[in-house]
């Protein structure tokens, strides 16, 4: 029953995409032709065949081949509505869903031409992905061969009388671990997924030959919800990173890791040079390179992480998935730059740009350097897998090269993130910058050297603090600077008019909190990275060691049982100056299908940073731990959090006509 | 820009494109396997390595004269197992042939895979040798079990299994090294890592 | 105070803490330890990615353990290294070097940002005439044209050689071969013991097991030949073919080898039973009791009747008419 459901809902759904497909190009071609219904059939469609693989899951319906080989009756709330996307075919239903969302939001907006070619292209990447789901990716595959636990055969035929297992062995557990991992990837997805609008409008704007900058404006909250999910997806992947591998790391740079950062760097890019070309004309083409590509780096991530290509190169043949993926990516760079090739006339014009020093400058270079980052990352994570495909050399590319490169481009991107917000459009007369920014630079140096004497020397930290007060301090003393514009001619306090003059151009006031998060995130890293400490000891029951500043007991052993896992691990006193503060438990959890245990870490957070315990091996007589500190790391999180919190807070403004006065020029007081 | 200067910008992207989408699908259909371990026509690491049971082991240098063939297991792996039985008898049929088998536990501790051998038959004419700190697993940069390494009479590494043997590939690798051949490195499966590691 | 006076003020203060910044900071990480810093430049190989100095398994400790003793003995960092990439290959390395393979991955980010700056500096001198080069609907309807050929010509050159490379993929590599398609002629003796051995469960060994006979029983090897023989015998999943011809051969080796013509004659009515049309079981029954028990005139007789078989192979009508001749002329069995 489900499975029919199911089927019959990606079946739905892909039949209204191709209604829209063509449908749109009719509209878009000047004739009539109604897409609502055809958008409506999209969305039910996707919610139906999601609704139909919760219930599946809830209700432990071993029938289903992707039920029965990935979910478990023990598996607890959450991790069952989760496990809808724990696997390649489920997560493509969440994946159809948000896309479905957006693709409705697109019909709904489609009044005319541009609107109707954009639907025709979001509706062109459903036929792919729902086509998939009724191909090489069905999840909805009845089981016609049960083992023991799981399914080792199944037929797409829903109505195939069904081989029901007892049950299923459960997601791996390392997805059971945390609850950020039932909320990582729909937040992830919403980033990835809302790429594909303003990519749609691009195509749109091309295939119809109508340049300008009405397909940014129209796109332009879509850019901004997916840029902003991106943001929170990528900082929750770290966090999560963070709690459940046992080695307190947040970003490893790991393909997969990577195949997020790259579409979040170009779709930053992209946000920066549109605000260029809806204000001056400029960079048309350049914006057009910027939407493809972002679309198009998501679509080489999705491949990167679900083809298999990343644990052996040859292991993604063995499924069509990942041919049909990287064959999409092929059309779509294809055909996109085809159109922009033939299309190039129309778009080559731009005003002219008078001098670098303004603020299309800074974005010029913000451009460059982002361009530069993604261009690393992407060089870096598929020159391996291009390698071994080639010559069947494996080569390694970790840390210390992308390292070596996002550092030095980190530190410069933070020093434009001061320079661009007070550097005015068009040109800044002589003498401006400095005032605005001699402050800002006292303070920053200052702050460096208060650092450099109290807390650290290490050089990478001082530059990040430098750097991020820099920015700060140069945002501050801009508000205060309009604000006080407005004071001496109001007479009011300079709170209210700062206020006044954050809520006439909330959008430049939300990046500017998105900077601040940026900066957050830059001093977390400093300090996690290059403070961290790190022992490893050995404790008999009763005894102590001192780490950190704080004294550690080791209490005694403990065993769990829960519903899907036995937890093992023990108790480790936290104290300090004889006042105890806390117990950690640093622990292993053993699931049924795994030999061995995932190592969880105990984890106490304090303001100065955090205390990380991890069990390495216990036996009868002694526990070996390792321990570990990762100083100022809640800034990472706090800054991420920060700035998608300035994108959700552009969004949540009130559309109002942007056209903002610049603000006087102050003489000298 | 120019119209036209874009123009070639976009046909030469997607000339790109098509170009690395040949080569690579050119690629798929042909497995290049892994360029071999460093190890192939140099001379063996040598190791000197106590008994499971802790009785006395065997050093490398001492079954110079012989084939030698290093197989590289534990209780963990499931390919071990299955390759157990081969390896008990390519040791058995070969072992008046101046050929020896040494068997080596990775990555686990001696009373495991004592065990393990009790359970699943070890054969007479093997050595079954202990690896503490794995550096006879690392100066033969092992990646995963099973991995099998054939040595040759005067000492040199000329041969690999990555995954698992069976008494056919065995015997053929010793057959072509009795004939003065090197047989190369050869891939027939996965290999395995510690479940938690 | 004056602007100028201020700004020179500024500077004044901006020069002194930038250098004491300098003065103050040092760029070496707060724990220098060389194990670490080695460390994070070696990839565990049993973790996904993860440095030796990161992460937590078995392996990675044991591989810092080396490290550490190393650096203690005074080695030099790069001779760390290559001690375990000669062990290892480069995928043990998390930095790619900056040679032969890997070089383009320290040029190409350069590369990337001269190219940037040069596009960036082009574009301010050439922005672009204006869009008013009205393009006319033929040069329109042309380049559209050309973009829709250049397009179907991709995919055309990508559909066509995915599809050909896809088709061609070669069976799974070398190794659990299927014991019955394997060539066995280059095989030695020892391999096929040992295969035998390690599938003796599996009925398909069988025939394994009577190639390997066959090897010794050519070469006079009737000790070695005897117990694979015996098993196919004694197999009941042997199929009538193998089981006649193991029993034959044991015939034939009790009475070559240890004289015995009645346990020989037992054995050959044994593979009789099976298929008593055997021509082979009859012949070789014919002459152990013409070479054994002297009874040439039967061996005649089955001789005769075994030519008169138009199905009879070759080599084996030649052995026949030999033994017939011989048989007729003085009865003495060679």
């Amino acid at each position: 029953m489900l499975a029919f459901l199911g089927s019959a809902g990606v079946i739905a759904a892909l039949i209204g995409s191709i209604l829209l497909v063509v449908r749109g190009i009719r509209r878009a071609q000047g004739g009539e032709a109604d897409i609502r219904t055809p958008g409506k059939l999209v969305l039910a469609g996707a919610v139906i065949s999601m609704v139909a693989m919760q219930v599946a899951l809830l209700t432990d319906d071993f029938s289903l081949a992707y039920v029965a080989n990935h979910h478990s009756s023990a598996t607890p709330f959450p991790f069952d509505v989760a496990t809808a996307w724990a696997a390649l075919e489920g997560s493509i239903i969440l994946w159809g869903l948000v896309l479905a969302v957006f693709t409705w939001v697109v019909v709904r907006q489609a009044s005319d031409r541009l609107g109707s070619a954009a639907v025709a292209v979001m509706a062109g990447v459903g036929v792919f992905f729902f086509g998939l789901m009724v191909t090489v990716a069905n999840p909805f595959e009845v089981c016609v061969d049960a083992l023991a636990t799981g399914c080792a055969a199944s037929s797409a035929w829903p109505f195939t009388a069904a081989d029901v297992p007892a049950n299923g062995p459960g997601p791996n557990p390392l997805l059971q671990n945390h609850f950020l991992m039932a909320v990582h990837p729909p937040v992830l997805y919403i980033g990835y997924v809302g790429l594909t609008v303003p990519f749609a409008y691009a195509i749109g704007a091309l295939a119809l030959g109508v340049p300008g900058p009405e397909w940014l404006r129209r796109s332009h909250r879509s850019t901004l919800v997916a840029w902003s999910f991106l943001t929170l997806g990528i900082t929750l992947g770290g966090w999560w990173a963070y709690e459940v591998l046992s080695w307190g790391g947040y970003w490893a740079w790991d393909p997969v890791e990577n195949a997020s950062l790259m579409p979040w760097l170009a779709a930053t890019a992209f946000i920066h040079s549109g605000l260029v070309q809806q204000r001056r004309g400029m960079l048309q083409a350049w914006n057009f390179v910027l939407v493809i590509s972002a679309f198009a780096l998501t679509i080489l991530g999705t491949f990167l992480t679900r083809s298999g290509t990343i644990n052996s190169v040859h292991s993604f043949t063995q499924s069509a998935i990942g041919p049909a993926l990287l064959g999409f990516l092929v059309l779509v760079l294809v055909g996109s730059f085809t159109l922009f090739a033939m299309r190039s006339h129309l778009v080559a014009s731009s005003p002219r740009i008078e001098t670098f020093v303004s603020r299309e400058g800074t974005f010029l270079v913000n451009n460059l350097l982002l361009t530069v980052y993604a261009f690393v990352v992407l060089i870096g994570t598929t020159y391996p897998l291009l390698l071994e495909a080639f010559t069947g050399t494996q080569v390694g590319v970790g840390e210390p090269f992308f390292n070596r490169l996002a550092v030095p481009l980190s530190f410069m991107l933070l020093l434009t993130m001061g320079f661009g917000p007070v550097t005015p459009w068009r040109g800044a007369a002589p003498g401006l910058l400095w005032r605005r920014l001699r402050w800002p630079t006292i303070v920053a140096l200052a702050s460096g050297v208060v650092v450099a004497l109290t807390v650290t020397r290490v050089a990478w930290v001082i530059l990040a603090i430098v750097l991020g007060v820099f920015v700060v301090a140069a945002i501050g003393r801009l508000l205060l600077e309009f604000a006080g514009a407005r004071k001496a001619k109001s007479g009011l306090s300079l709170y209210r008019e700062a206020r006044t003059v954050i809520g006439n151009d909330q959008s430049f006031w939300a990046g500017q909190l998105s900077h601040i998060g940026v900066v957050l995130v830059a001093i977390g890293i400093a300090f996690a990275a290059n403070l961290p400490l790190h022992t490893e000891v050995e404790l008999a029951p009763g005894e102590s060691v001192e780490f950190a500043g704080y004294t550690l007991t080791y209490d005694a052993p403990f065993r769990r049982e829960e519903p899907n896992r036995v937890v093992q691990g023990v108790r480790v006193e936290v104290s300090r100056e004889d006042r105890i503060i806390t117990v950690l438990e640093p622990r292993a959890n053993f699931y049924d299908t795994e030999m061995g245990g995932i190592i969880t870490p105990a984890v106490m957070s304090r303001p100065s940073g955090d205390l990380y315990l991890t069990l390495r091996n216990l036996d009868a007589e002694t526990v070996q731990l390792g321990l570990d500190t990762s100083p100022m790391i809640w800034l990472l999180w706090l800054g991420g959090v920060t700035t998608a919190a300035g994108g959700f807070w552009s969004l949540a403004m009130r559309r109002r006509d942007r056209v903002v006065e610049e603000p006087l020029v102050l003489a000298d007081v | 820009m120019t119209g036209r200067v874009l123009r070639w910008a976009g046909l030469a992207v997607v000339g790109v494109t098509v170009v690395l989408a040949v080569v690579l699908a050119s690629r798929f259909g042909s497995d290049p396997g892994l360029v071999d371990s460093p190890l192939i026509g140099r001379p063996a690491p040598e190791f000197t390595l106590a008994g499971l049971d802790g009785s006395e082991g065997a050093s490398l240098s001492d079954l110079r004269g012989d084939i030698v063939v290093v197989n590289f297991f534990a209780s963990w792996c499931l390919e071990c197992r299955d390759e157990h039985d081969d390896l008990v008898a390519a040791s058995e049929s070969f072992a008046d042939q101046d050929v020896t088998f040494v068997q080596v536990a990775y990555q686990e501790a001696a009373a495991e895979s004592l065990s393990y051998l009790a359970e699943a038959g070890a054969s007479s004419t093997t050595r079954y040798l202990a690896d503490p700190g794995s550096r006879t697993a690392i100066a033969y940069g092992v990646f995963g079990i099973p991995e099998t390494f054939f040595i040759d009479p005067e000492g040199t590494v000329v041969g690999k299994i990555i995954g698992e043997a069976d008494a056919l590939i065995l015997g053929a690798t010793i057959d072509s090294i009795r004939n003065g051949e090197q047989p190369g490195q050869q891939i027939t499966g996965d290999t395995q890592q510690r479940p938690d590691a | 105070m004056s602007e100028r006076t201020r700004n020179i003020a500024s500077v004044a203060v901006i020069a002194v803490m930038a250098v004491a910044l300098l003065l103050l900071t040092s760029t070496q990480p707060a724990t220098s330890d060389r194990v670490e810093q080695i460390g994070t430049r070696l990839k565990c190989p049993v973790c996904q990615g993860e440095s030796i100095a990161n992460s937590p398994s078995q392996m990675a400790e044991d591989m810092m353990d080396l490290v550490s003793e190393r650096v203690s003995s005074g080695v030099p960092d790069d001779q760390i290294i290559d001690e375990l990439l000669s062990s290892y290959t480069g995928a043990v390395l998390l930095d790619p070097p900056a040679s032969g393979n890997t070089l383009v991955l320290w040029v190409a980010p350069v590369v990337a940002l001269g190219v940037g700056i040069a596009v960036i500096l082009w574009w301010r001198r050439h922005p672009g005439q204006k869009a008013d080069e009205a393009t006319s609907p033929g040069k329109s309807r042309t380049r559209l044209v050309i973009g829709g050929v250049v397009l179907v010509l991709a995919f055309a050159g990508i559909v066509v050689v995915a599809a050909n490379s896809l088709q061609d993929r070669p069976a799974a590599a070398a190794g659990a071969a299927d014991i019955d398609e394997q060539d066995l002629s280059e095989v030695s003796d020892e391999t096929m013991e040992a295969v035998i051995a390690a599938n003796a469960e599996d009925p398909q060994v069988n025939g394994m097991r009577l190639a390997l006979a066959e090897r010794y029983f050519d070469g006079g090897d009737y000790r070695s030949a005897f117990p694979h023989y015996l098993v196919v015998a004694e197999d009941p999943n042997a199929t009538g073919a193998e089981a006649i011809t193991a029993l034959v051969r044991l015939g034939w080796m009790a009475y070559d080898g240890n004289g015995e013509v009645e346990t020989a004659t037992r054995l050959i009515d044994e593979a009789l039973a099976i298929d008593p049309g055997s021509s082979v079981a009859r012949y070789v029954r014919a002459r152990v009791l013409w070479c054994g028990a002297g009874e040439t005139d039967q061996a005649i007789e089955t001789f005769e009747e075994l030519l008169a078989d138009p199905e009879l192979a070759a080599e084996t009508r030649t052995q026949i008419e030999e033994d017939l001749e011989m048989a007729n002329d003085g009865g003495e069995c060679p």
